[in-house]
């Protein structure tokens, strides 16, 4: 028997639902993103990113119900984003599933937003277990060791910035419009490893720091310029992606080793970095471990991962009640 | 004909069913944190206590603001997408014209909503609540000197602000709406959003700085 899980996803600028079925095939997606309005003010801006949410979720839902020439009626469950993210903008999917489960008396399935990018993998192929799963986007930066389906053990993080943040920081000082990520990576291919940055937290932990990275790229362009002499962009870029690859894929190396697991999973938005393509594949290459990037379309946020990773969390018997809350600062340990 | 009506505009939360011109059941609850934890929730033991479904009710009630910005979302986020999927009536209702239905002496009746930093949310009805001074977004100094001085004038609010030394607090009262708003055309669910009557500061520094 089929199962249809229906996701929504609204922790950030996007306003998602999607349709998935055994978790594995994609129905239908609609994702409506704010990010254009954002571009105006260098960044996502809370209340405007929540205030767009509440215009569109009815709209894409909606949008999503003719796209899969479905009804609400035909799902088995819904799926939700619960945490982490803005909570002004999780609230606005976790009400709506909330009363979507109501209506339609259909169980209601928290989803933590790190289990939906990695289960953005299963949308393409089988997720083999152990594995090692790199989470890189513009609000984290994880390190999860997963034993077995929907048991997630996060052995490493971000101490500071995010490294999705750092690149959208470093663009800003290379005068690049938000979202500068793309922008960087695309530099970074045309120049060359000039500029001493310094290769951050580089110590036996998990765990990352890019904050000091950040500030020395601030740095260098002051300094510089208090020089008269001009940066030269796609070298700093490329300087600074170099440092953020290396300590990526060094101590993703280390806890593949350590945890004796041959497959490596990347998700998150900055999973679309060519130069983290790069250096990940070049790394697990060396060691013989087996590497799985998502599509990009799968790598920001979209609420079909949700939905993957709702249909295993529904079938392990996940629920939430009317009372489900959104938690800005979620954590994933355990099975939830 | 069933109706809901939903306030979540405030620290104060307020459920009520009604049938016809009968109130089923009326839930209020101060000093609410998180609305998201208790609204559906109570929705539900209303509707159980008559037993109803929520398939029974035929027209929403949503009080879309001004007031809580977190508040109105959980509110309105509900609303639209119970009569988006259901298909039913939906009709916002101001927060100042709800305060408003409180019975008064007078003339004329002041609800207001504290705005922090001397600004207050506030409108002026009469008792049938019409709309004498349009809702709006204004330091407290400014509304009073605004106000006509030859009438009775009752503030009614939730909190004390500094400015308005007296005031009654709000007891709403639903059939009075109901009996106001029950024939209006009720809005496409799509295009119900809460009224926060103040822009963004993000949006405001833009708008300023694209002026000058």
């Amino acid at each position: 028997m089929n199962t249809y899980i229906l996701g929504i996803e609204s922790s950030c600028d996007e306003t998602s639902m999607s349709i998935v079925k055994n978790g594995r095939e994609e129905i239908a997606t609609i994702v409506l993103t704010q990010m254009d309005v954002h571009a105006h003010y260098g960044g996502v801006v809370p209340e405007i990113a929540s205030r767009m949410h509440i215009e569109n979720i009815t709209l894409v839902l909606e949008s999503l119900l003719q796209k899969a020439n479905m009804k609400v009626e035909e799902i088995d469950a819904i799926a939700v984003t619960y945490g982490p993210g803005l909570v002004g903008s999780l609230l606005v999917g976790v009400e709506a599933a909330k009363t979507l489960s109501y209506i339609y008396n259909k169980p209601l399935v928290p989803v933590h937003h790190i289990a939906g990018h990695i289960y953005a993998n299963a949308l393409e192929e089988e997720m083999k277990f152990p594995l090692i799963a790199l989470v890189v986007s513009g609000g984290h930066t994880e390190l999860i060791y997963m034993k077995e389906d929907y048991s997630f053990q996060k052995i490493g993080g971000t101490v500071d910035d995010a490294v999705g943040e750092a690149y959208d920081k470093v663009a800003r000082v290379l005068s690049l419009s938000y979202p500068g990520g793309p922008k960087i990576d695309a530099l970074a291919l045309q120049g060359k490893d000039s500029y001493p940055l310094p290769l951050p937290m580089n110590d036996s932990t998990y765990d990352f720091s890019f904050s000091g990275l950040k500030s020395a790229v601030i740095n260098i362009n002051h300094n510089e310029k208090q020089r008269g002499n001009s940066i030269i962009k796609e070298d700093l870029a490329c300087s600074f992606q170099n440092r953020v690859t290396k300590i990526l894929s060094k101590k993703t190396k280390h806890a593949l080793e350590s945890y004796h697991v041959k497959n490596l999973i990347v998700a998150g938005g900055v999973a679309a970095s060519r130069g983290l393509r790069e250096s990940l594949s070049k790394m697990t290459s060396e060691i013989g471990v087996s590497i799985h990037f998502p599509s990009m379309k799968y790598c920001t946020d979209n609420a079909a991962m949700i939905a993957a990773a709702g249909y295993f969390a529904y079938k392990l018997g996940h629920r939430a009640d009317l009372t489900l809350n959104a938690s800005a600062n979620a954590s994933l340990n355990g099975g939830k | 004909m069933i109706y809901l009506l939903l306030d979540t505009s405030s620290t104060n939360l307020i459920v009520s069913l009604a049938m016809d011109d009968k109130i089923l059941y009326f839930y209020k609850c101060e000093d609410i944190i998180e609305h998201s934890t208790v609204l559906l929730k109570e929705i539900d033991i209303g509707l159980k206590h008559n037993k109803l479904s929520i398939s029974d009710i035929g027209t929403i009630f949503v009080v879309n603001g001004p007031g809580s910005f977190t508040g109105l979302r959980v509110g309105v986020t509900l609303a639209k997408v119970l009569a988006y999927a259901l298909k039913i009536k939906i009709i916002p209702i101001s927060s100042l014209e709800w305060m408003a239905t409180t019975e008064f002496n007078g003339d004329y009746i002041v609800p207001y909503i504290d705005a922090r930093r001397g600004y207050i949310y506030a409108g002026m009805y009469d008792k049938n609540l019409q709309s004498i001074i349009k809702d709006q977004y204004i330091s407290i100094t400014e509304c009073i000197n605004f106000l006509p001085k030859a009438s009775k004038i009752t503030f009614v609010g939730n909190t004390s602000v500094k400015g308005i030394e007296t005031f009654i607090k709000s007891e709403e009262n639903v059939i009075s709406i109901i009996k106001k708003h029950k024939s209006d055309e009720g809005m496409n669910p799509h295009l119900v959003n809460p009224n926060y009557l103040k822009r963004v500061e993000a949006e405001e520094r833009l708008h300023d700085s694209q002026n000058t």
